[in-house]
């Protein structure tokens, strides 16, 4: 079968080689363990407090080679701004192919290959990515921690995804984000491509990844966060990390199971069989972590949002309270959601009534905290529209509008008419695009001294850059959302005459969203190789006055 | 912060996005392909993707196809059904599951009365298969290449060479804004 002799060679030998690679690190790079040549365990307090608030982390590459919480967010960081250009050229290859109605550069296959590489680097690998940076980046300040313990396991997590990654990479799966058996399982080009395997296990390693770091998150914020901040008044970004990384608790281990089985299929096919009834069994297994896992992508950037937004309306968030309660309800009813994408798939009608109702219901907490963030604009006596605060606006703006359009989505009657249709990407990208890129963008901009050690962005470049990142999402959700609800199909490689339209005018969105992109990396490069000439500090993580 | 890393950081960017890209868009698998024959004829083939058969409307809903050497097959697969279909032709008398035996895979896309042309000329004589990989017990059927081969090609029954995207040609056709299928095709 498509387990070939050469198959395994190939496998033994890349995996050889990755582990002749690791350890070759760890003893050769072992020296550098931390920042004070000593494994950070036997610091003193003072010396792991000096450790964590003096000396800011910045970008570089010696990161990769120190275990504390710092570096090994801004290992994450490096690694998911990589990955974030890797998908977001396929998505643009793949929005600029569409611009006529044939299938024109790219083969329906190529396009297959994109399309799943850049669903799951996306999701996998920039999300996630970010989310893992941010947790450790800031939590260790946010919370004062007394102790930064653990390095090796943290360090360990980050190879395994790095390493998932890459095999995401490298299958050329063209099974889509769902992995949907038996199309998984087929090994063959019109198959879920050869390699397609490979994906399951570069995803898994991930979700390994991703579920210990979060039982580390909440140790930082349970257990070694400083007894100087008692439990009433630990920080909204705090309270994000912690629903997120309560819903991948609950949630990952699952997937990971459904991918075991999925890998044990290919040998011996008895658990998702057509025969047994159970491939809708994976599909619900799958979904059970793919809802929480979208909701994963965005609490931390609400968090963020809740911490950068007082900052520059100059007062306190309007109400702490509602804020965290909107935040532990988030984790609670995204966990209960996930029917709403299998509405087509015959769950019965009392399910899907049942998941539409939930769905509905997550507009409660979505909206506490949206109507937060317009109370405490509304208090505020001057806004300062600097990016980072442009960013956020822009990213609640898109929220507002993704999120209802989710609410649409989860009508069970009129999901029948734009499942499948470009309506869901538009709703996705909306929230991806202005949330989780858009706030991460945002918070880079706000971090910039501490991470390039006293440079400043330039500005008007910065605000080019926010102008396209706005403008291009508008465009390529906007006109997906119309061609959606007129029929568009979505995941295809060539469509309808009737729909060149909408597609054209998104390929344009794209382009420019991919401007705008290459604009922050070129202003990022630039600035940062000027001389140093302001303070380190940044407003998250120290007390100071923005401008 | 180092002065480099900044620029170290762009061009890992650039480097890592353009090289994935490019990996993205070689041939898929790797897999080895055949090489096409040279031809100074064509023939129309024909075909419905229907999963009842490519000829699903006839007493033989499978045909045998007898062609000749140094032909261009200009397969016309038109939609019928609906349903994912491929047009997938190995070389031997059996379908196969082995992506090394197959000489052409092409997808067709599921927009009913869609046409995709898929032109392939043999190198070699000798007997093959041509089959849907989701429909293989329904739509399979076999097709002779008779002739016999110049005197410079291999033994084998067909030749071997590295994969090149342009080894078979695809066309797109949809029905709606470029081509339908003749009415009469459609009903069959
Ligand atoms: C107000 C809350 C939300 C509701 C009620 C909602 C509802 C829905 C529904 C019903 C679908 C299924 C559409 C279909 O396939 O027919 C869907 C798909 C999706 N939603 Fe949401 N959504 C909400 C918020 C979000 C958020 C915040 C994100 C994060 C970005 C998100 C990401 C996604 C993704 C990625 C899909 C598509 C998955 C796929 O088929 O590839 N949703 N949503
Ligand atoms: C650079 C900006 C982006 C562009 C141009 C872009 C473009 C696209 C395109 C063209 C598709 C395929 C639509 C289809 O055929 O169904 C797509 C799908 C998708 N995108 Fe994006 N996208 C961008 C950013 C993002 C981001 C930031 C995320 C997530 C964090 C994301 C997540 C996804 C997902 C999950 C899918 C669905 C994949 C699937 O259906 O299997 N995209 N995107
Ligand atoms: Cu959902």
């Amino acid at each position: 079968m498509g387990f070939s002799f050469e198959l395994m060679v190939f496998g033994s030998t890349i995996a050889a080689l990755i582990t002749m690679a690791f350890l070759l690190y760890y003893f050769t790079a072992d020296y550098k363990r931390n920042l004070l040549g000593e494994s950070a365990s036997s610091l003193t307090k003072e010396q792991s407090n000096l450790l964590l608030t003096k000396m800011r982390r910045e970008i570089s590459f010696s990161a990769f080679f120190m275990d504390d919480s710092k570096s090994i967010g801004v290992r994450y960081l490096i690694t998911s701004i990589v990955l974030f250009f890797i998908g977001g050229l396929a998505g643009i290859g793949m929005r600029i192919s569409l611009w006529f109605p044939n299938p024109s550069f790219l083969t329906p296959i190529q396009y297959n290959i994109l399309l799943t590489a850049h669903g799951n680097i996306m999701l996998y690998g920039f999300a996630i990515g970010m989310i893992l940076a941010f947790g450790y980046y800031l939590l260790p300040s946010a919370n004062k921690i007394e102790k930064d313990t653990l390095g090796v396991v943290k360090s360990i997590m980050f190879w395994l995804f790095l390493i998932g990654s890459l095999f995401i990479i490298f299958s050329k799966s063209t099974a889509t984000w769902y992995f949907y058996y038996p199309l998984v399982d087929q090994l063959t080009e019109a198959g879920g491509g050869t390699y397609s395997f490979a994906t399951l296990i570069g995803v898994t390693l991930i979700l390994l990844a991703v579920t210990v770091s979060s039982v580390i998150f909440l140790k930082m914020v349970f257990l070694d966060r400083s007894k100087s901040i008692p439990l009433s008044k630990i920080s909204m970004f705090s309270w994000s990390i912690v629903s997120t990384a309560v819903l991948v608790l609950t949630s990952a281990p699952v997937s990971m199971i459904a991918n075991g089985y999925l890998i044990y299929d290919l040998i011996n096919p008895i658990f998702f069989q057509a025969a047994n009834g159970q491939v809708l069994g994976y599909a619900i297994m799958f979904w059970f972590w793919g809802h929480p896992l979208v909701y994963i992508a965005i609490l931390p950037a609400f968090g963020l949002i809740y911490e950068m937004l007082p900052k520059y309306a100059g007062v306190p968030i309007y109400s702490y309270r509602a804020g965290v309660f909107s935040l532990l309800l988030l984790m609670i009813f995204s966990a209960v959601v996930w029917g709403h994408h299998l509405f087509n798939s015959g769950l019965g009608t009392i399910w899907d009534l049942l998941f539409s109702t939930t769905s509905f219901l997550v507009v409660i907490p979505s909206a506490m905290s949206v109507f937060n963030w317009i109370a405490t604009l509304w208090s505020a006596k001057s806004i300062k529209l600097t990016v980072p605060m442009l960013f956020v606006l822009n990213g609640i703006v898109d929220f507002v509008i993704g999120g209802i359009l989710g609410v649409y989505l989860a009508d069970v009657g009129l999901n029948a008419f734009i499942h499948g249709t470009y309506a869901v990407t538009s709703h996705f990208h909306w929230i991806f695009i202005g949330l989780t890129a858009g706030i991460g963008f945002g918070a880079i901009y706000i971090l910039f001294p501490t991470l390039t050690g006293g440079r400043t962005y330039n500005v008007p470049m910065a605000k080019v850059h926010f102008y396209l990142n706005s403008v291009g999402t508008i465009m390529m959700s906007g006109f997906w959302l119309v061609g959606g609800f007129a029929g568009m199909p979505r995941r295809v490689a060539g469509y309808f005459g009737i729909f060149q339209t909408y597609q054209d005018a998104a390929a344009v969105g794209g382009v420019i969203l991919g401007i705008g992109f290459l604009i922050f990396l070129i202003n990022f490069a630039y600035s940062a190789y000027l001389p140093a000439k302001v303070d380190v500090r940044n407003p998250i993580e120290d007390e100071v006055q923005v401008t | 912060m180092n002065k480099a890393t900044p620029i170290v950081l762009l061009v890992l960017v650039l480097i890592a996005a353009g090289a994935s890209f490019g990996w993205f868009l070689i041939s898929p698998g790797g897999a080895v392909s055949y090489q096409q024959g040279t031809y100074n004829s064509s023939q129309v083939i024909v075909l419905y993707a229907n999963a009842q058969g490519w000829n699903y409307n006839s007493s033989n809903p499978n045909p045998t196809l007898n062609e000749k050497l140094h032909t261009l097959l200009e397969f016309k697969v038109i939609e019928q059904d609906g349903l994912p279909h491929t047009l997938t032709i190995a070389a031997g008398p059996n379908e196969t599951t082995d992506t090394s035996n197959w000489i052409v895979n092409v997808p067709i896309p599921t927009t009913v009365g869609s046409v995709t042309w898929v032109n392939w000329s043999f190198a070699n004589p000798g007997l093959y298969t041509y089959w849907c990989t989701v429909h293989p017990y329904t739509m399979v059927g076999k097709l002779y290449v008779n002739g016999t081969a110049n005197s410079t090609s291999n033994e084998s029954a067909v030749q071997f060479s590295v994969h090149d995207s342009s080894n078979f040609d695809v066309h797109y056709q949809n029905s709606v804004t470029y081509e339908t299928a003749d009415y009469n095709e459609q009903v069959r």
